[in-house]
């Protein structure tokens, strides 16, 4: 159990291209944090850097209260689990879990003794005398897990574990890794570019874009304050509707309805709205927006109208069974209304801030 | 085949056995001539079926006996080929699994260099540096030598690239998860990637032993003590005897027994041999 500190650390690659920058991050002990970014964003060089496999360049990196920029990945006292699984091909899945233990010189009924307690808690003692092909994927994904918690190590690092899983699978899996995780109270850093599994899963997540945060926060507070469009987009789905509006003398417009802005200067915006912030009914002083039904979607639980609004294509999200005309009006609610200046950063409108949050 | 006409099965299967005759018919010969009179392959009718001259040459050359053409017992001969032939297997296979593993997994100055110098000594091979070759191994005073025999045929470009490709098809992941764990570089050599490629190994083996066993020219050049003859050019010189007819007959007994060791190998390491040689799933 450790807290992992990570303070101004960077990545530059031979030719000079940075791939990660100015990183400060604290994770307290016990905590399980999600870095969450596109393709490229640098979240599994970042975690790659915390677990010894990639230089630093520049910055340091605390497990604890050591300081582990020059420390090999085995005497950084991490265990990871790989997106592939990285499982010894030729050793029985026992033999898997006990090689790190027997490599650190740990005594062998002490090694029999962590081998067992971790195939219980996983459920794997059936398979310990096969080998890794002659298992699925789900089972190599938990003697993935079982490897990690044998060390018993005071950090957990999981680089996209679920991605070679199928979708229900996933689900499943990601449940039992934080029902595990809380179980043990291991800190944990767990990298993915599913928002979703973000979502679910994370005490704090960190939105990564281009080697740099973009913001870092509970799942919730990411979700209903993105600091930027890129955040807005990024998490939740399907994604906040982004259309361009103008604020002039504390109003913004935005296809063809006015909302009241106050205190957010003059100039060209961007109006975010979440798909389930819209109603069909006006609420209060509301002023509605005219669209055109384009198509439906249905997810059983819910149905997405996308609608052509203003020129601009917005998805809107409904209780199954609302049923849905091809003219109708929009009524955003004005508490969700996100503003993005130019910069694509928010701004917040004065008496917006207490209900946004 | 994609289509499942009657005659195209009757067609493939005459190619195979036309192609199967052309490859084993000298053999046959061979067999054949080692059970005649040494008189009755040289009088110009060539005995398409065996005599019954059989227990008796297999006998005389396994003795040794017939003095005027071979001045090396057979046995010798077949010890130093095995000798020759595992010693050039076995350490062809250990310098190119090393090498390989170098240039796979460390990050060293000249790194690329290296591997394309290895690289380019696969396109000279022992026949065409075998003067300053010789000259080496002569000044080294290597001559009839088992080392004189097997060190200059050890250094193996292209078992050095089969490896690499190997350690290549091998995901960095293991190597990371391994270092995780604890492994230090001899230790993720030995515990993880030999046994991930033993069946490379064996198919290696089986192709080095054969080339092994196969050297010709070398063997003659460097041995001129009848003690390090290897049966190979043993053979030859029973050929090559001035004042009399070769004897056939023995020369086929010994170029029959001399294919034994090689096909033996071969059976004994079929399974790893073509596993080693289509398994692709790491």
């Amino acid at each position: 159990m450790a807290a992992i500190t990570i303070e101004n650390v960077g990545k530059t690659y031979a030719g000079g291209v940075p791939a990660v920058q100015g990183i400060d991050l604290n994770i307290r002990d016990g905590e399980f944090v999600v870095l969450v970014g596109p393709s490229g964003c640098g979240k599994s060089t970042l975690l790659r850097m915390i677990a010894g496999l990639e230089e630093i360049t520049e910055g340091t990196v605390r497990i604890g209260d050591r300081v582990v920029n020059r420390l090999e990945p085995a005497e950084r006292d991490i265990a990871m689990v790989f997106q592939n699984y990285a499982l010894y091909p030729h050793m029985t899945v026992r033999q898997n879990l006990s090689y790190g233990l027997k490599n650190r010189g740990t005594p062998r009924d002490e090694i029999v003794r962590r081998v067992d307690e971790a195939a219980r808690i996983l459920e794997i003692g059936a398979y310990l005398d096969r080998k890794p092909r002659a298992l699925s994927g789900g089972q190599r994904q938990r003697v993935a897990m079982g490897r990690a918690i044998v060390r018993e190590p005071s950090a957990f690092l999981f680089d996209e574990p679920l991605s070679n899983l199928d979708a229900k699978l996933r689900v499943t899996m990601r449940g039992e890794i934080r029902t595990l995780q809380r179980r043990l109270g291991t800190t944990s850093v767990y990298v993915t570019h599913d928002q979703l599994e973000a979502m679910t899963m994370a005490d704090r997540l960190v939105v990564l874009r281009q080697g740099r945060i973009e913001q870092v926060g509970t799942p919730l507070d990411v979700y209903r304050n993105p600091v930027s469009t890129f955040v807005a987009q990024f998490i939740g789905s399907p994604s906040m509707n982004l259309m361009s509006g103008t604020v002039r003398a504390g109003e913004v417009r935005v296809a063809d309805a006015v909302y009241p802005a106050p205190g957010v200067p003059d100039g060209a915006v961007t109006v975010g709205l979440r798909p389930e912030d819209f109603a069909l009914v006006p609420g209060g002083a509301r002023a509605g927006m005219p669209a055109r039904l384009v198509n439906i979607e249905e997810l059983g639980s819910q149905r997405l109208g996308y609608f052509r609004v203003g020129g601009e294509t917005v998805v809107a999200s409904f209780p199954a069974g609302q049923v849905l005309s091809t003219e109708m009006t929009l009524y955003p609610d004005l508490s969700r209304l996100h503003l993005f200046g130019a910069d694509e950063r928010r701004i917040d409108p004065a008496p917006l801030r207490a209900g946004a949050v | 085949m994609v289509e499942n006409h009657r005659w195209l099965d009757v067609l493939a299967h005459l190619t195979l056995i036309l192609g199967v005759v052309i490859v084993a018919f000298p053999v046959y010969i061979a067999v054949v001539a080692s059970t005649h009179e040494p008189a009755d392959f040289v009088s110009g009718l060539i005995p398409l079926l065996p005599g019954d001259n059989a227990v008796a040459t297999y006998a005389s050359v396994l003795e040794g006996g017939v003095s005027s053409q071979m001045s090396v017992p057979i046995l010798t001969m077949l010890k130093n080929s095995l000798i020759m032939a595992v010693l050039i297997a076995v350490g062809k296979i250990v310098i190119s699994v090393l090498s390989a593993y170098a240039i796979v997994y460390f990050r060293f100055p000249f790194r690329q260099l290296a591997f394309w110098m290895i690289f380019v000594t696969l396109m000279l091979p022992v026949e065409v540096r075998i003067v300053p070759t010789f000259q080496v191994v002569a000044d080294l005073g290597m001559l009839n030598s088992y080392a004189g025999l097997t060190i200059p045929l050890i250094a193996s470009a292209t078992a050095t690239f089969l490896f690499r490709q190997v350690f290549l098809t091998i995901p960095d992941e293991l190597m990371e998860a391994a270092r995780i764990d604890g492994a230090g570089p001899m230790k993720f050599f030995r515990d993880i990637l030999l046994p991930l490629s033993r069946t490379n190994i064996a198919a290696l083996f089986v192709i080095l032993f054969i080339y092994g066993w196969n050297q010709y020219l070398w063997p003659i050049l460097i041995t001129t003590d009848a003690g390090f003859y290897t049966i190979v050019a043993g053979i030859k010189r029973m050929a090559d005897v001035v004042d009399s007819e070769p004897l056939w007959n023995y020369i086929m007994a010994t170029a029959v027994l001399a294919m034994l060791p090689p096909v033996i190998v071969v059976i004994a390491m079929q399974r790893l041999f073509v596993k080693g040689l289509v398994e692709t799933e790491k």
